[in-house]
């Protein structure tokens, strides 16, 4: 986590983005980041940082894969990494692996007099 | 009113760590020192295998280890007996080593001094596999008693390894472990896996495992 807000940080400042309301992170289903936890910690790690009290967000990717025999898509958790249409285990990986900065919510402080 | 504004950042979390591996890798290459990553679950018998791979290496490599447990210092210290250099690295409660802590534990050993550097990682199949230390090469270890079925359950760590250590053969008879379907499996994920079945208690494969280490050291330092 210390990570991520280092790498937000160092994003807003390239970027000269003003005050940080909200950070939000996606998280796939299938990586190993448990996005409780992450809330858990996130007060912690954002302590003496450019993200100090903002809020995080975490939106989840499904773990979705296609089977490469009959081509089926589907939901990698709900069965167990199996075909539901013809059985098979050569599945291709399409989404779920993902940990990804999506993007940080700023807002302007330029009109102060409202 | 203040105004909202979405900047998007769209930037993966693994990238930096990957951009600071390469560049590990590259320096390693250039100060010829082979780094190994090794992974296991815990207990699979990284330190016991270790120690022996020491003992049959050390007069021909100058070894440095670097330790990963979360908080204790029993295996930097079993590994010290070898009488080569190692180094303890505190992971600060984290589940894997990223390449600037295996860095900093580098510069620790002093990077100038070694042929081989390995690293003991944190016992764990998932984040160790998805952090790329900056490593020339990675094993890693599955031992009997953990079953034939964990190629299936971590499939990312068995493709990302370039060696395979089956571990605790002595105990094969008492239990329900099917050698070759475990190899098959590892196999189709990873075609190119070298597999090599050991105890490390008794040593036994330990010699095939130093060759296999002798082979990349030379060719890593090869151009
Ligand atoms: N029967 C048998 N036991 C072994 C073998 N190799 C290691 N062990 C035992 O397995 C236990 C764990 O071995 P370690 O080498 O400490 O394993 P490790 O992976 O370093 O463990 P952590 O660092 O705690 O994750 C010890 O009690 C070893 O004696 C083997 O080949 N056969
Ligand atoms: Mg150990
Ligand atoms: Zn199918």
């Amino acid at each position: 986590m210390i990570e991520v807000v280092q790498q937000v940080e160092a994003f807003a400042i390239e970027n000269d983005a003003p005050k940080i309301d909200t950070l939000v992170l996606q998280i796939g289903e299938l990586s190993s980041v448990v996005p409780e936890y992450l809330k858990k910690i996130y007060p912690m790690a954002i302590e003496h940082t450019l993200l100090e009290a903002t809020k995080l967000e975490i939106e989840i990717i499904p773990g979705n894969g296609k089977c490469k025999v009959c081509k089926q898509v589907f939901n990698l958790l709900k069965t167990n990494g199996i075909c539901p249409q013809c059985a098979g285990t050569d599945i291709e990986l399409l989404s779920g692996k993902e940990f990804f900065i999506k993007e940080i919510i700023c807002f302007d402080a330029d009109d102060k007099d409202t | 009113m203040n105004q909202m504004r979405i900047l998007d950042i769209k930037q993966s979390i693994y990238e930096n760590n990957d951009q600071q591996a390469d560049l590990l890798r590259q320096m390693l290459k250039d100060r010829k020192t082979f780094l190994l990553n090794l992974m296991s679950s815990p207990g699979s018998g990284k330190t016991t295998t270790l120690t022996q791979t020491i003992n049959q290496l050390k007069n021909e490599l100058k070894i440095g280890v670097m330790e990963a447990d979360i908080d204790s210092d029993v295996d930097a210290r079993k590994i010290s007996e070898t009488g080569v250099s190692v180094i303890q690295l505190h992971t600060g409660g984290m589940c894997h080593l990223d390449a600037d802590m295996t860095k900093q534990g580098l510069s620790g050993l002093g990077i100038d001094e070694l042929d081989l550097a390995i690293l003991e990682n944190v016992g764990n199949l998932v984040c160790p596999a998805e952090f790329d230390t900056g490593s020339s090469k990675n094993a890693m270890i599955l031992s009997i008693p953990e079953g034939d079925d964990k190629p299936l359950k971590y499939p990312l760590m068995f493709s990302i390894a370039d060696v395979l250590l089956i571990n605790k053969i002595d105990v094969l008879p008492y239990f329900d472990f099917d050698l070759e379907a475990c190899k098959d499996r590892a196999k189709k994920l990873n075609p190119n896996i070298k597999i090599i079945p050991i105890c490390a208690k008794t040593g036994e494969g330990i010699s095939e495992f130093a060759d296999w280490i002798r082979k990349e050291v030379s060719e890593w330092n090869r151009y």
